[in-house]
């Protein structure tokens, strides 16, 4: 890679400096003066000026067209040809030159010529970073097609559908009408996660109340151990997310964070939206010496590729833990 | 009557299986415990016949229960999860009953209780390493005065055997357990705990440098300066691992 790029700089230079060199014998080529001593005498100044066409793009790729004021552009480049041709001149007139070319041209044909290197190089980038854009969207397709594929297997956990059965089994016999109102959380959730789960995007509302349900199941598990806050501001509940993005999160909250300690505690839950920007919070009380899983969980990684895939890189989940409370962050562009 | 302690830290799991005892004769419950360390305590007051007994609990799982007992009831597990079911079922005095569960089901257990009452059961200790989650994430002792301490494994500095013991550093202070070194080698993560000597098992985290120490033996010296001594073989464990 970098052995190519130094073949590719080289290539860049040689290039540079023929133009240079062809310039410059049309310049000075006059009946008296043979071609060969003409080629040699424009050598140096070309080889310099070769090197500083090669070098302006280096100042391109810092000053890139879309994302710098074009004042700034112009001035750059104008002061950096002025300079370049200023040496191109110097170096002229310290040659033991037989010839004395017309100063004001030399100095225009410097100008110019590092003028059409800013140009290509400008052309060359904007290709480049169009193929990388055009590559990395691509992968993230693929990406999210993979993290889609694994959610949807994944999308709930098996274990909760088993207890919360046992749960309903349990009523039955003590409390028949909490078994049958049991019965019914759960097909309206696992209804609502078919429904939404079909679709490419739902709003963080329609996630919210996915989300408020299953607690709504688990709260019947878990009784007094179990308690939720869900704060969510307008802006927010109208962005969109992929579907199930939070659930296997809040899962993870009750499985391994309820579940873990012994009085329980409440699951926070916040989102805010505001400079574009979608942050969303979910905090939960964790046992600090629970048994730890090897890596990072199903949920977080799919959550992490699926954020990761809709926003092209742009998206971040961090997780931290201290004093007893394990914290998801996600900051997501809406 | 055979005497039975509930372990299960969801009430609605224990109030059915309240329900099923109470229709079912010559059983009564003596202790329903949410937790497992309030299982470890009701075991060692109530000595009961049977414990149904919950897998997945805050702070002591079923199987560090079964760890810390030691006296032996018949132990059903009862939980939601089939991972178990077959380790479960190669050791004979155990049964499982995977939730939810018809009372037919639940009935048959307590027949097969009666019939296994009076037989051979085997000790606590040896069915917990035998279905306990390997590598093992965090390790139980319960000292003489019946408190129970939970040392996750990652924060273990380095474990030393004595006599038919050991004990087991963690940030500066020491806590025997009755197990021995051999054993819990081989039931520790194999990527983090080294065996560096045949006294010594060591968590690599916490090396700081080996040093040469004479011709053929060095010492591990850790970061708090502990120093501790590494064995041939011992030594070259460690440089297949590092």
């Amino acid at each position: 890679m970098t052995v190519d790029r130094v073949r590719i700089g080289l290539y860049a230079v040689v290039a540079w400096t023929a133009v240079a060199v062809l310039c410059s014998v049309a310049l000075i080529t006059r009946p008296e003066v043979p071609t060969g001593k003409a080629i040699l005498a424009a050598l140096p100044p070309s080889l310099l000026l070769g090197v500083i066409a090669f070098g302006a793009r280096f100042a391109c790729r810092a000053l890139p067209l879309r994302r710098t004021p074009f004042s700034r552009v112009l001035a750059t480049h104008v002061g950096a040809a002025v300079a370049a041709a200023g040496l191109w001149l110097l170096v002229w007139k310290a040659s033991p030159s037989i010839m004395t070319p017309n100063i004001t041209l030399v100095f225009a044909v410097g100008v110019v010529i590092y003028d059409s290197a800013v140009t290509v190089h400008y052309l060359t980038l904007e290709l480049e970073a169009s193929r990388i854009a055009e590559e990395a969207a691509l992968r993230y397709q693929v990406l999210a097609r993979e993290a889609e594929l694994k959610a949807f297997k994944a999308q709930v956990d098996p274990h909760f559908l088993f207890n919360s059965l046992n749960a309903v089994a349990s009523l039955c016999g003590s409390r028949p009408a909490d078994a049958r109102q049991m019965a019914q959380l759960m097909a309206d959730f696992f209804r609502l996660t078919l429904r939404l789960s079909s679709k490419e995007r739902i709003s963080l509302a329609d996630e919210i109340d996915l989300v408020a349900r299953y607690l709504a199941i688990e709260k019947v598990r878990f009784g007094a151990r179990l308690d939720s806050h869900i704060e969510v501001d307008a802006a927010a509940g109208q962005c969109l997310v992929p579907p199930l993005l939070l659930q296997p999160l809040i899962e993870n909250a009750v499985r391994h964070g309820i579940a873990s300690v012994v009085d329980g505690g409440t699951i926070d839950i916040a989102a805010t939206a505001d400079d574009g920007m979608l942050r969303i919070r979910i905090e939960n009380p964790a046992d600090p010496d629970r048994p730890q899983p090897r890596g990072e969980s199903i949920g977080l990684q799919n959550a992490r590729g699926r954020l990761s895939a809709i926003s092209n890189g742009r998206a971040s989940l961090r997780t931290s833990e201290a004093a007893g409370k394990y914290r998801v962050e996600i900051e997501v562009p809406a | 009557m055979i005497r039975a302690i509930l372990v299960d830290d969801e009430p609605l799991a224990r109030d059915v299986l309240r329900e099923y005892l109470a229709a079912a004769e010559d059983f009564e419950i003596v202790a329903e415990c949410a937790n497992g360390f309030e299982a470890v305590r009701a075991v060692t007051e109530h000595d009961p016949d049977v414990l149904f007994l919950d897998i997945q609990m805050p702070k002591l799982d079923g199987f560090e229960v079964l760890e810390l007992l030691d006296r032996s009831p018949i132990v059903v597990f009862v939980t939601a999860y089939d991972d178990y079911a077959l380790r479960a079922f190669e050791v004979h005095a155990l049964d499982y009953l995977l939730k939810p569960f018809s009372e037919e089901r639940f009935r048959a257990v307590l027949q097969r209780i009666k019939s296994q009452k009076d037989g051979l059961k085997p000790a606590p200790r040896q069915l917990a390493s035998t279905l306990r989650q390997k590598p093992l994430q965090r390790i139980v002792v319960r000292s003489d005065d019946g408190t129970i301490q939970v040392i996750p494994a990652a924060r273990v500095d380095y474990i030393e055997a004595a006599d038919d013991a050991v004990v087991i550093a963690t940030g500066g202070t020491k806590i025997r357990k009755q197990e021995s070194i051999g054993e819990l080698a081989g039931e520790l993560d194999p990527d983090r705990f080294v065996r560096i000597h045949r006294s010594y098992l060591l968590n690599i985290d916490r090396i700081e440098k080996i040093e040469l120490y004479a011709k053929d033996s060095r010492v591990a010296i850790l970061r708090d300066g502990t120093r501790l001594p590494v064995s041939r073989s011992g030594y070259a464990r460690l440089k297949e691992l590092l």
